[in-house]
C-alpha cells in the first residue's frame, strides 16, 4: 500500500517539474548584423528549441532547469555554445554567428592553375574531357594542350608552358615525382604520356606560380591523383587499330586490385596508311599497370602504384647533304616506375601523406653498329604533416629526399670523351605553406622551399606567395608570385656535373569568373629566366665551357572560355595565349627566341551529345602562329619563321549497348601540310647553300577505331568513365 | 522490499516508454511536415526540428533518415548546380551518421540510392555513366535487405527505365519492377510508426508512364 501512494507521489514531482516552462526568446545575427533566417536553436540533448523566422527572431518554452548550454547552428556558420542558467530570469538573447571558412564557398587561388577534380564543384575541365577531346588522343598532355598557357610543339608531344622547354614541366603521381613520363620515341616523332587518364580522378595544370610542396621544375607542374577504391569488380577488353588490352578490377571490403595490360602494335596500321618515316620495325610496345589500394582505417588510405613498358621501334633515317647515307636506328625502351603513397588523417588537426617512388628507364639505341645506353633510375621520398589549427589557418610543412643516378656509355668506345658520360645527384629539400583564409572572400599563401643538392653543392632558398580574393558570387582576383629552380638537364649535367641550378621567378595576375555552366578566365604573367646554362657549340666535351650565365624572359596573356550553357547537349571551350619570349641559353649566339615558342596558339574545342544515335561527336581545332628555326642560309640567329599550324581533329564514341562502346577519331581531317621546323645539312650542296629537311608529322593524318567492352555483374558499368 | 523494488522498477519503465513516448511524438508531429514542406524555409524549418531529436536521441536512426530525405528533396528543388551538390553533401552527412546507427536498414540504403540519383541529376551528361551505375548497384543491396521495400523497387524499377529508354532498349523490365513496387504499397506494412511512407504517388505516375 505504501508503494502505491509512493508511485503517484513521483509522478506529482515530475509533472510539477513539467509545468515548470521557460521561454527562451532572441535574435540571431551574422558578423555585419544581418538578421540569418532558419538558424537552428536548442538546448543541448533536449527536443527544446526553433528555428529563426525572417526577423532572425527566435522564440521556444523549454521545461528544462537549471545550468544548460544553448547551441545556435546554421548552414556555413561556426556552430555557436552559449551557456545558459534557467534559474535565473531570461533575457531578450542575442546571438551573432561567425562566417565558416568552408571549402565550397571560400575563395581557391585560381592563378596559374587549372584543376579537374571529380567531387570539386570549382573544376575548370573534368576528368572525362582529357578522354573525349578531340585530337587528344586520350593522352593527358594531348587534352591538356587546348588549355591556354600552352604550345603546340606537334613534334615532340610533350607539354610546352608559357616559353618554357617539354623539360620545365614535371609530372607527380599522388604528390610523388615521375622521371621521364613519357615514351621514348626517335627524334622528331611525338612522344605520348606512358600513363593512362584512366587511373586518375584529379588532375591539376599548373602553368606557373605552383605550391611549395613542388619542385624542381621552372615551368610547370602537373599533379595528377589517382582513383580511391573503386565500388565494383570489373573487367574491361578493347580492341584497337593500334594494339589491344584488358584490364580487372576486383574489389573487397576495404581494398581494391586493378591490373591492366596493353599490347600497341602498329604494324598493321602502318601497313595500311603510308607514313614518310621508313621503318624497319615499327613501334611494338608492352605495357603494364597494377594498382592497389587499402583503407587502413576511416581515413587512412594506402596506395600502390606500378607500372612497367617495353618498347622498341626501328627506323632508316637518310643523310641530309646525301640521300644515299641510310643510318638504322633502333630503339628499346625498358621503364619502370613503382610508387607508394599513404595519407591519413591523425587527429582534428593534423594529417599526413607520406610516399616513395621509384623510377627506372633505361634506352638501347643502336645506331647502325653503334650501340649507346642511356639510363636514369630515380628515388623520390617525401613526408608532409598538414595541421590546421583553426578553420582559417592551414599549414603544410614536409620534406623530401631525391636520389638520381644517370648513365650515357657507348659500346665503342672510340671517342674517350663520350664513351661514359655519368652524375648521380642527392637533392635534399623542404617545404612550409601556410594558407591564410582571413574571410570566405580572401586568402593568402606563403610558402618557401629550400633545396641542396649535392652536385651544385649549395642551398637554395626560394619563397613563393600568392592570394584570391572573390569580387563577388561569381568572380574572383588571384596573383602569385615565386622563385623556381631545376637542376639543368641531363645532357648538360653529364657534361659538366657541377652546374647550378637554372631559375625563374614567376609573377602572374589572373582574373576568374565562374558559374555552374560557364568559366572565363584571363590571366597575365611575367616570368624571369636566369642562371640559364650556356655552353659552346664547338666544344661540346669541355665542362670548363659550360656556365651558369644565360638569362631570358617570358610574358604574356592567356584567355580561356568555357561554356556547356549556351546551347543544349553542347559543350565547348576557346583558348587564346599570346607568347613574347627570348632567351640567351645553350649554344644561342644571342639572344632570339627558342624554336619551340609560338607567339599565337588558339584552339577551339567543341562536344556535342546527341542523344537520338546515343553518340557524343567532337572536334578541335587548334592553331598556332610560325615557329622561328635557323637557317644557316640567311643572315641572324633563329631569324626565320615557319607556316602556321592548323589541325582539326574529330571524333566519335557510340554507345551501342550499356557496355559497349566505339570509338574512332581522325586527326587533321584537312589534310593541311603542317611544318615544325627545318633540320639543315653541314655541308653546301651545288647551289652554294645548305641541303634541308623539313620536320613533319609522319602522315598527315592519324585514324584511330577502337572498341571497348565492360563486364560488370549487373552490366550497369561501361567503359565512359574511361574512355 | 519486493513490492518497492518493483514499484521502482515499474517507475522506470514508466519513464522509459515515456520518454519513448516522447521520441514517438515528437516524430509523428515533424514527419507529415517532411512531406508537406513546400518552400525552402519549411524544409529547414522540419530539418532543424529533426536535428535537434537526433542530437538529443543518439540511437534513433529515424531522424537522420528524414534530414537525408529533406536535403535530397531541397536538391531537386534547386536550380543551381553547385547548391545541388552542396544540398547533396549536407545529405550525404546525415545518411552516413544514420547508416552507422543502422547499417542494414534496407530505408537508410535506398536513400543512398537516392542521393546518387540526385548527383546524377546534377550534370547527367558527365556523371550519367558512373553514378546510373553505382545507383544501380545500391538500390538492389536496398532491395536485397528487404524485398518488401517499395521505395527501394521504385526508385530502383526508375533508374532501370532512364538507363533502358537511353539505351533505346525495351522499358519492359523496369516496368515490372515499378508495377511490383506498387504492388508492395499496398501490401507491405511496417510495424514501425515512424517508418517512410513516401513514394505511392510517383510510382502510380512511373506506372502511367510505361502504360503510355
Amino acid at each position: 500500500m505504501k508503494t502505491l501512494i509512493l508511485v503517484p507521489f513521483f509522478v506529482l514531482i515530475v509533472s510539477s517539474n513539467l509545468l515548470a516552462q521557460i521561454t527562451i526568446e532572441g535574435y540571431v545575427t551574422d558578423q555585419k548584423g544581418h538578421a540569418i533566417t532558419g538558424a537552428n536553436i536548442y538546448i543541448l540533448d533536449t527536443y527544446d528549441g526553433a528555428s529563426t523566422d525572417e526577423n532572425g527572431y527566435f522564440s521556444f518554452a523549454t521545461e528544462e532547469s537549471g545550468e544548460q548550454v544553448l547551441i545556435a547552428t546554421f548552414i556555413g556558420y561556426r556552430q555557436l555554445e552559449l551557456p545558459l542558467n534557467l534559474a535565473e530570469p531570461q533575457d531578450i538573447i542575442r546571438i551573432s554567428l561567425k562566417e565558416d571558412v568552408n571549402k565550397l564557398n571560400a575563395v581557391v587561388i585560381s592563378a596559374g592553375s587549372f584543376s579537374a577534380g571529380e567531387e570539386t564543384k570549382r573544376e575548370v575541365l573534368k576528368p572525362l574531357d582529357i578522354v573525349t577531346t578531340a585530337g587528344s588522343s586520350a593522352d593527358i598532355a594531348g587534352a591538356l594542350n587546348t588549355l591556354p598557357g600552352t604550345q603546340t610543339v606537334g613534334e615532340e608531344g610533350r607539354l610546352f608552358v608559357r616559353g618554357g622547354s617539354g623539360e620545365e614541366t614535371k609530372t607527380y603521381i599522388d604528390g610523388m615525382q615521375v622521371l621521364n613520363p613519357y615514351n621514348s620515341t626517335i627524334p622528331n616523332t611525338p612522344s605520348r604520356g606512358r600513363f593512362s587518364p584512366f587511373m586518375f580522378k584529379g588532375t591539376s595544370f599548373s602553368t606557373g606560380g605552383y605550391s611549395a610542396e613542388y619542385g624542381q621544375a621552372l615551368s610547370s607542374a602537373l599533379i595528377l591523383n589517382t582513383k580511391d577504391i573503386p565500388t565494383q569488380n570489373r573487367t574491361d577488353f578493347s580492341i584497337m587499330s593500334v594494339g589491344m588490352d584488358a584490364a580487372a578490377t576486383r574489389v573487397w571490403n576495404r581494398s581494391s586490385f586493378s591490373g591492366k595490360i596493353q599490347y600497341t602494335n602498329i604494324t598493321p596500321y602502318f601497313n595500311l596508311v603510308k607514313q614518310s618515316l621508313d621503318l624497319e620495325k615499327s613501334p611494338v610496345a608492352v605495357d603494364g599497370n597494377f594498382a592497389y589500394r587499402r583503407k587502413l582505417n576511416e581515413d587512412g588510405m594506402l596506395k600502390f602504384y606500378g607500372n612497367f613498358n617495353q618498347s622498341t621501334l626501328t627506323s632508316i633515317l637518310e643523310d641530309i647533304d646525301d640521300t644515299r647515307i641510310k643510318t638504322r636506328y633502333q630503339l628499346d625502351n625498358h621503364y619502370y616506375y613503382f610508387n607508394t603513397s599513404y595519407r591519413d588523417i591523425l587527429s582534428d588537426k593534423w594529417s599526413v601523406k607520406s610516399g616513395f617512388a621509384y623510377t627506372s628507364g633505361k634506352d638501347i639505341i643502336g645506331i647502325d653498329q653503334d650501340e649507346v645506353i642511356e639510363s636514369e633510375n630515380g628515388m623520390h621520398l617525401k613526408t608532409a604533416f598538414g595541421y590546421d589549427p583553426s578553420p582559417q589557418l592551414a599549414l603544410n610543412i614536409g620534406g623530401e629526399v631525391f636520389h638520381r643516378k644517370y648513365n650515357h656509355s657507348l659500346s665503342e668506345p672510340e671517342q674517350d670523351q663520350l664513351s661514359k658520360l655519368s652524375f648521380e645527384e642527392e637533392l635534399l629539400a623542404g617545404f612550409a605553406e601556410a594558407d591564410f583564409h582571413i574571410s570566405n572572400n580572401f586568402v593568402t599563401r606563403v610558402g618557401v622551399r629550400w633545396e641542396y643538392s649535392t652536385l651544385s653543392e649549395k642551398t637554395d632558398v626560394a619563397p613563393r606567395f600568392s592570394m584570391g580574393y572573390k569580387t563577388g558570387e561569381k568572380g574572383q582576383f588571384s596573383f602569385a608570385y615565386g622563385q623556381f629552380q631545376q637542376t639543368p638537364q641531363n645532357e648538360l649535367l653529364r657534361v659538366a656535373n657541377d652546374l647550378q641550378p637554372e631559375k625563374a621567378d614567376h609573377y602572374i595576375l589572373n582574373y576568374q569568373w565562374l558559374t555552374d555552366k560557364q568559366t572565363f578566365r584571363i590571366e597575365a604573367y611575367y616570368k624571369d629566366y636566369y642562371d640559364l646554362i650556356t655552353f659552346d657549340g664547338n666544344n661540346l666535351y669541355d665542362p670548363a665551357a659550360y656556365l651558369n650565365n644565360g638569362n631570358g624572359y617570358a610574358q604574356g596573356i592567356d584567355l580561356f572560355w568555357r561554356d556547356n550553357k549556351t546551347f543544349k547537349n553542347v559543350d565547348y571551350w576557346v583558348s587564346y595565349s599570346y607568347l613574347d619570349t627570348k632567351r640567351k641559353h645553350r649554344n644561342f649566339p644571342q639572344e632570339a627566341i627558342p624554336t619551340f615558342a609560338s607567339s599565337h596558339n588558339f584552339s577551339v574545342v567543341y562536344k556535342h551529345f546527341i542523344a537520338d544515335i546515343k553518340s557524343q561527336i567532337g572536334c578541335t581545332y587548334s592553331f598556332a602562329s610560325g615557329r622561328p628555326y635557323h637557317n644557316p642560309d640567311q643572315p641572324g640567329f633563329n631569324a626565320s619563321k615557319t607556316r602556321s599550324y592548323h589541325d582539326l581533329s574529330m571524333n566519335i564514341s557510340y554507345l551501342w549497348k550499356n557496355n559497349v562502346i566505339f570509338h574512332a577519331y581522325v586527326t587533321n581531317v584537312l589534310g593541311i601540310e603542317n611544318v615544325f621546323g627545318y633540320e639543315y645539312g653541314n655541308q653546301l650542296n651545288e647551289a652554294g647553300r645548305h641541303n634541308r629537311r623539313a620536320i613533319e608529322p609522319m602522315a598527315p593524318r592519324f585514324f584511330f577505331l577502337g572498341v571497348f567492352i565492360t563486364l560488370s555483374k549487373d552490366k550497369s558499368l561501361n567503359g565512359l568513365p574511361n574512355l | 522490499m519486493k513490492k518497492i523494488v518493483l514499484s521502482l522498477a515499474f517507475v522506470a519503465f514508466t519513464f522509459a516508454t515515456f520518454a519513448n513516448d516522447k521520441y514517438q511524438k515528437a516524430m509523428l508531429k515533424n514527419i507529415p511536415s517532411v512531406y508537406s514542406a513546400k518552400t525552402f524555409e519549411d524544409h529547414q524549418k522540419v530539418i532543424n526540428n529533426l536535428t535537434r531529436i537526433a542530437s538529443a536521441e543518439e540511437d534513433k536512426w529515424e531522424p537522420h533518415y528524414y534530414i537525408t530525405y529533406s536535403y535530397v528533396i531541397m536538391s531537386f528543388k534547386e536550380e543551381n548546380a553547385g547548391k545541388k551538390d552542396q544540398y547533396l553533401d549536407l545529405a550525404q552527412q546525415a545518411l552516413d551518421k544514420g547508416i552507422a546507427i543502422a547499417p542494414k536498414e534496407s530505408e537508410l540504403v535506398t536513400l543512398q540510392g537516392f542521393i546518387h540519383t540526385g548527383r546524377l541529376n546534377v550534370d547527367p551528361m558527365t556523371r550519367g555513366a558512373e553514378y546510373s551505375g553505382v545507383a544501380m548497384q545500391i538500390l538492389n543491396k536496398a532491395v536485397k535487405l528487404n524485398p518488401e521495400n517499395p521505395r527501394a523497387l521504385l526508385l530502383l524499377g526508375q533508374m532501370m527505365y532512364g538507363t533502358a529508354q537511353f539505351m533505346g532498349d525495351s522499358t519492359a523490365k523496369a516496368c515490372e519492377v515499378i508495377g511490383k513496387s506498387l504492388d508492395k504499397f499496398d501490401t507491405a506494412g511496417s510495424s514501425n510508426p515512424l517508418a517512410p511512407q513516401w513514394g505511392k504517388t510517383q510510382a502510380e505516375n512511373a506506372l502511367k508512364e510505361c502504360n503510355k
